[in-house]
């Protein structure tokens, strides 16, 4: 089982109000941003506009793993929480993980229900950013890496 | 305190903070996000979310009598209890939580002027712990919901005959620029524009920048003066989906003292995308 998988066999199996509980310990534990990404231009720029909530995902891809950064306000915990448990997921996996992840994991998870269908939205284009994100960094990658050897 | 009409449904953070223990009160925070509540609340603050707890999870309306008896019930708010509500973006979804609860005709509602922003801007103590109430007993006395909603049947003769509307939304929206808020493409509909007739008053207008309601004075000039509303006036107002449009419905009803002012739920996700409706652009 992969770090994806692990995650959603714990949520999936829990009530609605513990599942609450642990997205919120995750919304906590969301990891700040690096001093680069700090700016204006910088959030501007990868912005989820798909999403009701001001957030902000960065996506690097080095030595074929996956890094994640997101900026996302605190009076939006939910969402924060939504994508520390991505980041969890993700950080360090390698992009075909990140690619071949399940497009219905809010459903998967269980959060689907306890967060009530008019949430889904953004938070399943927060979710393909990533996904496509990782996807296109990916691609940059390998062209970039037949380039230098041809 | 300004001169307000009802100046007593608005309470200040120091009233929320003696009353804190008071077995006859229930302070309530109604947030957009349903995570918002569990960072920290008012001591004794419980939570109500807009989408899960007021809305029938099948069809689009708010839940009927009887869920809405049990849900009070759980939360141990009785038929005498004071609610006041407070939350998140200048009291938005407390105001949308107080209409609700106004549809079933709940006595006795508040609104913590400031809401969440001013609790904290005041460095007051917030909370984790969630409160255990006992149960009560509630009996919903009357249902209010045809003095203050509107459905679309009761737009159509509102337009025909010339009759306020307001449309709380951005200028963008409003002109159709925009087909839903900006970082709310969830919430779109198929035509831009507003319903013919309607004049635009951004619902944060009767905001000030700390979340409280602007001065009675203030709130005259920009309805009043600028718009034209008077207090007997038949006023519709209508937002995307009738949360913003219920703090302006708040404003009109309890700081101007509007007699018939209903909010339109249905809003511009249910105009925007009805065939043959009319639609006004500027």
């Amino acid at each position: 089982m992969n770090k994806i998988e692990e995650i959603i066999s714990v949520f999936k199996d829990l009530d609605n109000e513990l599942r609450l509980e642990l997205l919120l310990d995750y919304a906590e534990k969301l990891p700040s941003i690096p001093e680069e990404y700090r700016n204006q231009e910088q959030i501007e720029a990868h912005r989820v506009h798909e999403c009701q909530t001001p957030v902000s995902i960065w996506i690097t891809v080095l030595n074929d793993e996956v890094c994640i950064y997101a900026d996302i306000p605190r009076e939006s915990p939910t969402v924060r929480g939504f994508v520390a448990l991505l980041i969890k997921a993700f950080n360090g996996a390698s992009p075909e993980e990140v690619e071949i992840a399940p497009a219905d994991i809010l459903h998967r998870t269980g959060l689907a229900d306890t967060l009530g269908m008019i949430r889904m939205h953004g938070l399943s284009a927060v979710y393909k950013r990533i996904k496509d994100e990782t996807h296109r960094a990916d691609i940059l990658n390998s062209a970039n890496r037949k380039m230098i050897n041809p | 305190m300004s001169n307000y009409v009802y100046p007593e449904v608005l309470v200040d953070t120091e009233w929320v903070v003696d009353h804190r223990d008071d077995p006859n009160v229930r302070i309530v925070e109604s947030d957009e996000d349903i995570l918002l509540y569990n960072t920290g609340h008012i001591p004794n603050a419980i939570k109500i979310d807009w989408q899960l707890d007021l809305q029938d999870q099948l069809k689009r309306d708010y839940i009927n009598k009887e869920k809405f008896e049990q849900l009070m019930s759980e939360k141990g708010i009785a038929n005498n209890t004071k609610v006041v509500f407070y939350g998140d973006k200048s009291n938005w979804w407390a105001c949308y939580a107080f209409w609700a609860f106004k549809l079933f005709g709940h006595e006795n509602c508040l609104i913590m002027n400031g809401g969440r922003q001013k609790w904290i801007d005041e460095k007051r103590e917030l909370i984790k712990d969630v409160p255990n109430f006992q149960t009560t007993e509630y009996t919903v006395q009357k249902l209010n919901e045809e003095a203050i909603r509107s459905f679309r049947a009761d737009v159509t003769p509102h337009v025909e005959n010339n009759l306020p509307l307001i449309d709380v939304r951005s200028p963008d929206e409003f002109s159709g620029k925009l087909l839903h808020m900006e970082n709310y493409p969830q919430e779109g509909a198929l035509r831009g524009g507003h319903i013919p007739g309607a004049k635009n008053v951004p619902w944060a207008r009767a905001a000030n920048e700390d979340g409280t309601f602007k001065t009675a004075d203030e709130l005259k000039t920009i309805y009043e003066s600028e718009i034209g509303l008077k207090p007997n006036d038949d006023v519709i107002a209508y937002c995307r989906i009738g949360e913003r449009s219920s703090h302006t419905w708040f404003v009109l009803k309890y700081l101007l003292g509007y007699s018939n002012i209903r909010n339109y739920d249905g809003s511009w996700t249910e105009w925007g995308n009805l065939v043959r409706a009319p639609i006004e652009k500027p």
